[in-house]
């Protein structure tokens, strides 16, 4: 059936008005089983084909979603960190293999808890059904992303959010990862109807809705297909970074299908809000221009802006998300700010601002007292406890004593001299503990105790020059000019190295690797709500932050399956993986290669401004003029 | 002589046949409708799954050495076409039909055919085709 050219709100109308009112009860006594094997039903259009490339018939694109899906390459599936990436939500049920659907049950009362979706390619896909509330927008984005479920009448309404960004359809167009799915399964004897709706903001104008058929075949089984990914780009040449992408107009392949496909409308492939409404036929005789056309619009859940705003949020308040091993990323006002915590006290990888510090201390020391001396109850009886310290009785000691307190803060790293990653220096290493004597010398006798502040020279450089200077007390005391930082002896039980990214978004970055839990802290590398931040008259370029990025991307490995794994704390938005930060790397270095294609043919800084070479990515990142001046600027 | 040709042949029927299976698009990579042919030395023999790899050091339209990555099947493909992990070595002199990347300056190819000319091996026609 031809689902998209029924209007996206009018399909959801129908849908949600048949559900109420022949069903009755939101949720029936007892749902209908859709548990077990199913196996895809290959009768409707293009369910596990992909369009010609370039064809995005049926596709409510804007003009951002139809520039982005134009000039991606499907080589980019050959860049080591997609190798083995699962297909995109959207496509996952067209994918071949099949589909086994399997049933979580409370073992007590026999509700379900969850639904868990598998595919030939996929991770499980849990569906919780407990009424459990979607994670905060700085939680991480997975390729399944976080679905919760409910029965309406007969139908299995799933909600699913936190995707990561991939494609409408195979080898096709684009999403972006704000993108939210509604499906809806509904069972009628043994076929199940998925029918699928996609929210992107960013490049569509409003939801896309496909549906898929499956039939149940007990003798069935899901396939299930090993991917060995490997370190080495399968793109050829021996570039390990390479990002293949088109240029704007460079990309052929409409002209290539359209030519053998010669009574198709052209425009009509372009997609657009218009042409999946029937007027839109009126348009294609001359009896009406498009531009004049007027159809009903559906718009989406989905507020790009708010959406965006919700993974760094403005709130003056301190959000904590546990990332990783000893790892904690602290959500301050607008800026992350990274914790280790464990019994040797706790390092933080920048401070935030001046305004948030106490609310910061206020925060990491809650999270020292929760997780390294948790009040416990007794496990062990009598005298002769092991582990147990002092002469009454071990249990006693644990009921009525009070615990040590944890640690103070020992380290602060300083990825740069920026002011809302060092403004809460002085208060912070004040508040801390580094164990000093006078030996050292004047210069950190003027600090006392303080916590020591781990910073590239550049950043101290920069933090005691001009006319303004900041406080000694919240100026590096440990400063490094070499590649690396290593931390001098284990910290919470892991090495901590600080590495030197080179004329990235200043001359003084670093990036801080905790080798054991596996997080890497990216500072102003990594964004997840803006473009990277280029101070130019600090020794920030383009080509330092694509370095720069590409260096976490060597040292990150993912778990499975292009997910996961080692976690990326980016300076601002929400918390990152391998695939997030080489999506955000492809993004960076696709702008770069366009305004370099634009200097190079002569145009001015306005001419490459007006020609938009972001326009593809500002509703996702927001005003790119200063980003685009930086690329120009730092490009020879 | 090692060099490289690039014919254009209208294919347009093969890009169907090739599209089903694979994790990725082959006729959205690959340009379908040009081939190329690359004569060098095999420097890496991937045999895995998705798709196995074959690196070969071969030159490029300009003569430039280039290190090239063909796709090939996956493992069960090719064990099904009697294709092991040890039927091509490291310096066997090959020459590969391919199918050119459809981006500019990548050293990418997908597999249609496959000759050592030593001994006369041979993989692709017959109705082998990568899926």
């Amino acid at each position: 059936m031809k689902q998209q050219y029924l209007p996206a709100g009018l399909a959801l109308a129908m849908l949600a008005g048949v559900l109420v009112s022949a069903q009755g009860p939101a949720r029936p006594a007892n749902p209908p089983d859709i548990a077990g094997e199913w196996r895809l039903d290959n009768s409707e259009d293009d369910t596990t084909a992909q369009p010609p490339l370039g064809d995005y018939t049926g596709v409510p694109f804007n003009a951002a979603g139809l520039l982005r899906s134009d000039t991606t390459a499907e080589s980019i599936w050959g860049t080591p960190e997609f190798q083995c990436r699962p297909h995109s939500a959207p496509h996952q049920w067209r994918g071949l293999g099949g589909a086994r659907i399997l049933k979580e049950q409370d073992p007590l009362t026999r509700d379900i808890r969850a639904y868990h979706f598998q595919f030939m390619r996929s991770l499980d896909r849990p569906v919780f059904m407990d009424g459990r509330p979607h994670p905060p927008a700085w939680a991480p984005h997975t390729w399944t992303g976080f679905s919760t479920g409910e029965w309406i009448g007969n139908t299995l309404a799933i909600t699913t959010t936190h995707l990561k960004d991939g494609f409408l359809k195979r080898g096709g167009p684009q999403t972006s990862d704000l993108y939210a799915m509604t499906e809806f399964l509904t069972r009628h004897d043994d076929t199940l109807t998925i029918v699928t709706v996609i929210d992107d903001p960013i490049y569509l104008d409003e939801p896309y809705i496909h549906s898929t058929t499956y039939t149940y075949d007990p003798l069935a089984s899901v396939n299930h297909e090993v991917c060995s990914s490997s370190a080495f780009a399968e793109n050829g040449g021996t570039d390990r970074h390479h990002v293949p992408h088109f240029l704007p107009g460079q990309n052929t392949a409409r002209a290539e299908w359209l030519k053998d496909e010669n009574w198709f409308p052209p425009e009509a492939a372009l997609g657009g809000v218009k042409t999946i409404y029937p007027e839109y036929r009126t348009t294609l005789n001359g009896a009406a221009r498009v531009d004049a056309l007027r159809v009903p619009s559906t718009r989406g859940s989905v507020v790009a802006d708010k959406a965006v705003a919700a993974m760094s949020p403005r709130d003056g308040q301190v959000h904590v998300l546990p990332v990783q091993g000893n790892v904690y990323m602290l959500v301050a006002d607008g800026t992350n700010i990274a914790v280790s915590v464990g019994p040797e006290g706790l390092l933080l990888v920048n401070t935030g601002s001046a305004q948030m510090a106490d609310k910061v201390l206020t925060a990491i020391n809650q999270l020292a007292n929760a997780t390294v001396t948790p009040p416990t109850t007794n496990t062990c009886f009598g005298a002769n406890c092991p582990v147990a310290w002092g002469f009454s009785s071990p249990y006693i000691n644990a009921i009525i004593s009070s615990p040590a307190p944890p640690k103070p803060v020992r380290y602060i790293v300083s990825t740069s001299a920026a002011p809302e990653h060092v403004g809460g220096n002085e208060k912070i290493a004040g508040a801390g503990f580094f164990p000093r004597t006078q030996a050292f010398g004047a210069a950190v006798t003027s600090v006392g105790r303080n916590a020591a502040i781990v910073a590239h020279e550049n950043v101290l450089n920069r933090m005691a020059a001009g006319d303004r200077p900041a406080p000694v007390t919240a100026q590096p005391t440990d400063t490094y000019f070499d590649a690396f930082f290593k931390l001098p002896a284990f910290f919470n039980g892991e090495a901590v190295i600080v590495y030197h990214a080179p004329a990235a978004h200043s001359d003084g970055d670093s990036l801080v690797y905790f080798r054991r839990s596996e997080v890497i802290a990216a500072g102003h590398l990594m964004s997840t709500v803006s473009y990277p931040v280029i101070d130019v008259a600090a020794g920030g370029t383009i080509n330092g932050v694509i370095a720069g990025i590409n260096q976490i991307l060597d040292l990150a490995v993912s778990e499975y399956r292009s997910q996961g794994g080692t976690w990326i704390v980016p300076g601002r938005g929400r918390l990152m993986d391998t695939a997030d930060a080489a999506s955000y790397r492809n993004m960076v270095t696709i702008v770069r290669d366009r305004v370099r294609d634009l200097k190079r043919r002569g145009m001015t800084l306005e001419q490459v401004k007006a020609a938009r070479p972001t326009a593809d990515f500002d509703g996702r990142y927001g005003p790119a003029d200063a980003f685009v001046e930086a690329v120009y600027r730092t490009l020879s | 002589m090692r060099r490289v040709v690039f014919l254009v042949i209208a294919l347009a029927a093969l890009v169907a046949a090739t599209a089903a299976y694979a994790h990725h698009s082959y006729a959205a990579t690959y340009n379908v409708a040009e081939q190329i042919t690359l004569e060098g030395k095999l420097v890496q023999f991937v045999y895995r799954n998705p798709h196995s790899f074959v690196h070969v050091q071969a030159p490029d339209q300009s003569g430039a050495m280039q290190r090239w990555a063909v796709e090939w099947g996956g493992t069960a493909q090719l064990a099904n076409d009697g294709v092991n992990r040890d039927t091509l070595k490291v310096g066997d002199e090959v020459v590969i039909l391919g199918r050119p990347s459809r981006v500019t300056g990548e050293y990418r190819a997908l597999m249609v055919r496959l000759t050592r000319p030593s001994d006369g091996f041979t993989w692709g026609g017959r109705g082998q085709v990568v899926d």
